[in-house]
């Protein structure tokens, strides 16, 4: 992780992440490219396989209408497909609108260059490069499950880029457990630690990072793989709605509560950057103030009933 | 002291391997005679005199000689040039190369010196110093193959000193005082007539009668006439009270050792040891710095100063005072990264252990119990022998306990519960009878008790104790000691720690636990194990092994004659289970088990059993197998979890709770048995235990901080706290304002 020290990163990136509901509809939209790399061994292809399948309905559903998921897998899933689905993506950017590539397959590493197996000419981190720098995307995101994908990361960097890899560098060469734990968190209350009924990609990649050290851990092994993430804000890309928010997001009837809603949880994120002004007991009165009010408009937002006291 | 599983153990003698001594008789070597009249000044304590005899030599021409002088100097580095000269010039010359090694011995590389004793022997293979050293290197490991070497030397030369010397040395060890006084006595009669210094038969015997029950003998005295800055003989005592366990004792012959003898720095170092056992950490620090200043050499002495730079790391936690002394009964020394965590569960189990041992051993603590709780293993490590890298798990000094963390070893690999237990029952059987009590038997105890704490606890029995009951290699009872101080095969240790336990076991159950108190203090008494047998239990020793021996091939069942049919039937288990043939694994597990059903350790029966009835889709048969594993001491805690989930699932909430219960004492860094332990705790009413729980999760720096605070704040709406709810929701909502279920919650606890 070179965002920053986890301590630290946990509690202050959680505030990036608070109006990621929000910023989507404020922003635009967010177009999905999803390729499945080769398997190799039939146990790879089918895990593969389930995480694009399990992955799909989930990207579909953040989409929306106004973004798109584009996959390309099995003997189609060429270098150059990539390449000219990424310029479909281009021709149907709307302004503000999000792209999110995500590799899913195994990798290698040559020393210098990373590539993504796939049938026919691997993709090469250069390639890919080179095309997303094409993008005219307002803000982009790849994420690579493979081996070696950590090689990559010098290479794919970018200001406007968020990038997460399952591992470290590209010696880090064995099979990953990476993608199938990043996949889970989609579908795990747990990783969302806002609980703002969404999942974004630091909150993903927190989930299946923790994941990994301890599938490690458990199996007494050391670890092979040591994901990484690179670039600003992930915690504003979101990836997912869980539950409600799904409905919520495309209901405009509700849009005026959700702007009150965001602007409430404004507050309260001032109200924490300003916690060392005040006394404990003058902050707590003060976010119990904000909060009670928060819990009135979701109550009138309605949506998910999730387990109470 | 608790050995890890499999683990090779070198017993806490290691702590003060045999101090070097200064005698230099041919049997260690032949040496230049320009040395003899520095040696004479030397042995008679004339320190001035010696030394400047010494630096004659070193001014010579001789390397050979020059290298004993720059020793005998104090500066090993000369040393050691010189002899590497010495051996360029004469490479065909094993003494001069079993010379060499012994000053590797005397700076503390054994393998070093074993390396040079090697290549001597290479050279002349009936090479008798060589022969020699390697018997004092084994001897300092407290190898077994140490007395063979020693008897072999003595055969071809009957009329030596050095042999007799190491099996006296090595017979006090093992607390035969009688064998070790014959083999003292040849030494003395022959130095004298060899005309060799008799100071290491003195300092020896003056050990022996200190054993005896005199510590202060003729031989202490003959000694310092002989030599009056000769500390080690009072260092070689403190080393037998050290093995003895007797530390108190120990650092008061170590405090006279460098009283006159002042630059004997292997004495300051082990009296800096030994006052950290007693816990006087700063008064250690000195002498170990004393130590250091005077022999950087030594590994033991650099690695606890290391560590002692490490204690800052640690916190201090004290329970409440109790009874009429008004101190608290337990100190818990906890790295500050974990001391949340495991604070309540160490601190409550440190304070039922002292509970039950003060009614059953009819003993009242007099200085608080401190345990000190390592996350790193090699600081335990250093800790309790100075030396990193040792298989152990626990240590105990009397009222100190020393011991990995949880975390300092992996999921499954460590039962930190039954450890601190074990350890804890040491505490008592060391102070109740004043350290008198045999290792065995305090060791036997330690492995009784934790087996009567909690069924779930303590060591199986392991396919090498089955083994060794079937080849005959039980010890009797009265040379049990042998098996956990010179073991002769590398097993017996662990053999000798089960075979111990279930010694107590059977005289707790057939002639009544109140026999184990009466033992116990037996041995406070200053009884050997055969007049306690004999008086306590009123059967001679011999009688009781024969008993012994019935009641273990009872115990064993069918694993006694069963391991081959148990390896058979597991392979052909393992293999079915490979083709996912479920019947057919099914078939062989219910054989393996029938054939050694204590099994629990790695591919067990009930785990494979448990695997083929789930896939089978019959999860009743699922669980009462892994019931069982847990029953019989199965450890992993992910066989463990599966079973909690499944028994939750099946709506055997209770018994799902008694299973995550016990793994708080297996594997507390997880998170997911503290949340599930939380939540059960709460459906069943105890929002007090539910609290704690849910504030070992939040300890853990969980993933999801949010769901973590929430459910503390739900335990504290439970136990009736509002204003402690209302903080924890608070907390929550700050890092997950539209969270709802906390925004609830908050609806009711608001102020």
């Amino acid at each position: 992780m070179t965002l920053l020290a986890p301590a630290a990163g946990r509690a202050v990136l959680a505030w990036a992440a608070l109006s990621a509901l929000g910023a989507l509809e404020a922003t635009g939209a967010t177009h999905f490219l999803v390729v499945e790399g080769l398997g190799g061994r039939r146990s790879y292809a089918e895990a593969f396989r389930e995480q694009v399948e399990t992955l799909l309905p989930v990207l579909r559903e953040t989409a929306g209408e106004s973004g798109s998921v584009r996959v390309a897998a099995g003997v189609e899933a060429t270098a150059e497909r990539v390449g000219s689905e990424l310029e479909a993506i281009s021709a149907a950017l709307g302004p503000g609108d999000e792209v999110a590539v995500i590799l899913i397959g195994h990798g290698s590493h040559d020393g210098r260059t990373y590539k993504f197996n796939l049938p026919g000419p691997d993709l090469t981190d250069r390639q890919l490069k080179a095309w997303l720098d094409a993008v005219p995307a307002a803000r982009q995101l790849v994420v690579s499950t493979t081996s070696s994908s950590g090689g990559a990361l010098a290479t794919l960097k970018s200001p406007r880029r968020v990038v997460i890899t399952a591992t470290k560098n590209g010696r880090e060469r064995n099979a990953t457990v990476f993608g199938q734990y990043w996949v889970e968190a989609f579908s795990e209350p747990s990783a969302d630690t806002d609980k703002n009924e969404a999942i974004s990609a630091l909150e993903a990649f927190r989930y299946a990072e923790d994941k990994v050290a301890a599938h490690f851990a458990d199996s007494k092994r050391l670890a092979t793989e040591h994901p990484q993430i690179e670039g600003q804000q992930p915690g504003s890309f979101l990836l997912a709605r869980l539950g409600a928010a799904a409905e919520l997001a495309s209901d405009p009837r509700r849009r005026g509560l959700l702007e009150r809603r965001e602007a409430l949880e404004r507050n309260v994120a001032d109200l924490a950057a300003g916690k060392e002004s005040m006394s404990e007991g003058e902050y707590l009165d003060a976010l119990q103030e904000v909060l009670l009010e928060l819990a009135e408009v979701q109550e009138m937002i309605g949506g998910s009933e999730e387990e109470g006291p | 002291m608790k050995w890890a599983t499999g683990g090779w153990l070198v017993a806490l003698l290691l702590a003060v391997g045999p101090l070097a001594v200064a005698q230099r008789s041919s049997e260690r070597g032949a040496r230049s005679a320009a040395l003899a009249p520095c040696d004479a000044d030397r042995d008679r304590g004339r320190a001035m005199l010696a030394a400047q005899c010494y630096r004659g030599v070193a001014a010579g021409a001789d390397p050979a000689a020059q290298a004993e002088a720059y020793w005998m100097l104090g500066d090993l580095k000369a040393a050691n040039e010189r002899f590497r000269e010495a051996v360029r010039l004469d490479p065909e010359n094993p003494d001069l190369r079993v010379r060499w090694g012994h000053l590797y011995v005397e700076s503390h590389q054994a393998a070093e010196a074993g390396q040079l004793f090697e290549e001597a022997l290479e050279l002349d293979e009936d090479h008798l110093p060589a022969r020699l050293g390697m018997a004092r290197v084994l001897a300092s490991r407290f190898e077994g193959k140490a007395v063979e070497l020693a008897e072999a030397a003595l055969e071809d030369a009957p009329q030596g000193v050095e042999a007799h010397l190491l099996l006296g040395r090595m017979a006090l060890e093992e607390g035969d005082l009688a064998s070790a006084r014959e083999s003292l006595d040849e030494a003395l009669a022959n130095a004298a007539a060899a005309g060799v210094a008799p100071l290491e038969a003195y300092s020896l015997l003056a050990s022996l009668e200190m054993l005896e029950g005199e510590p202060d003998n003729e031989w202490v005295r003959k000694a310092l006439e002989y030599n009056p800055r000769y500390g080690e003989v009072y260092a070689d005592q403190a080393h037998f009270y050290v093995i003895t366990r007797r530390y108190r004792e120990a650092t008061e012959r170590l405090r006279k050792a460098v009283a006159v003898a002042p630059r004997l720095w292997q004495a300051h170092a082990e009296l800096g040891v030994n006052l950290m056992r007693e816990g006087l950490d700063e008064e250690g620090r000195r002498h170990l710095e004393i130590a250091y200043r005077g022999d950087p050499y030594s590994a033991k002495t650099v690695n606890t100063l290391r560590l002692l730079d490490t204690y800052p790391r640690f916190e201090t936690h004290r329970s409440a005072p109790a009874g009429d002394g008004d101190w608290p009964q337990a100190e818990l020394r906890l790295d500050r990264d974990e001391a949340q965590l495991l604070l309540p569960y160490a601190m409550n189990l440190t304070l039922r252990a002292i509970d039950e041992f003060s009614d059953r051993y009819d003993f009242e603590l007099q200085r608080p119990v401190r345990v000190e709780l390592y996350p790193n293993h090699d600081d335990f490590a250093v800790r309790t022998m100075a030396m990193p890298g040792i298989g152990l798990l626990g240590v105990t000094f009397g009222y100190v306990v020393a011991m990995d963390s949880p975390s300092g070893r992996e999921p499954g690999a460590f039962h930190w519960g039954t450890t601190l237990w074990h350890e804890l029952a040491h505490v008592f059987t060391l102070e109740a009878t004043d350290h008198l009590v045999p290792r065995w038997y305090s060791e036997g105890i330690s492995m009784y008790e934790e087996w009567r704490a909690d069924p779930r606890w303590g060591e199986s029995v392991t396919p090498e104790y089955i083994q060794a009951v079937e080849e005959g290699q039980l010890l009797p009872v009265a040379d049990l000691d042998r098996g956990f101080i010179r073991p002769r095969f590398p097993e017996q240790v662990v053999i000798s720690y089960l075979q111990a336990g279930y010694i107590c076991q059977l005289i707790a159950e057939r002639w009544g636990e109140g026999k184990l108190l009466e033992l116990l203090r037996g041995f406070a008494d200053g009884r050997t194990t055969a007049e306690n047998v004999r008086q306590v239990l009123g059967v001679a020793p011999e009688e009781f092994d024969k008993q012994f021996t019935q009641y273990t091939e009872e115990s064993l069942g069918p694993a006694h004659g069963g391991l081959k049919r148990w390896r058979r039937s597991l392979q052909t288990a393992l293999e079915a289970m490979r083709d996912e043939d479920w019947e057919a694994a099914m078939a062989a597990a219910e054989d393996a088990k029938a054939a050694y059903p204590q099994h629990v350790g790695a591919g067990c029966s009930y785990v494979l059993l448990a695997t083929a009835h789930e896939e089978s889709g019959r999860r009743e048969q699922a669980i009462a197998n892994l019931t069982e594993y847990e029953r019989r001491r199965g450890r992993r805690p992910e066989t463990l979890k599966k079973l909690a989930r499944w028994l939750e699932e099946a709506g055997r909430e209770a018994e799902a709770l008694h299973t995550y219960e016990g793994l708080l004492y297996n594997w507390p860094q997880d998170e997911e048995v503290h949340r599930r332990l939380g939540e059960l705790y709460l459906a069943a009413g105890r929002p007090d235990s539910a609290k704690r729980e849910f504030e070992a999760v939040l300890a853990l720096d969980p993933l999801d901080r949010v769901r973590a605070e929430f459910d503390l704040a739900r335990a504290y709406v439970k136990m009736g706290q509002s204003a402690r709810a209302r903080l924890h929701v608070l907390r929550a909502l700050e890092r997950a304002p539209t969270y709802r279920p906390a925004l609830r919650l908050l609806q009711q606890v608001r102020r």
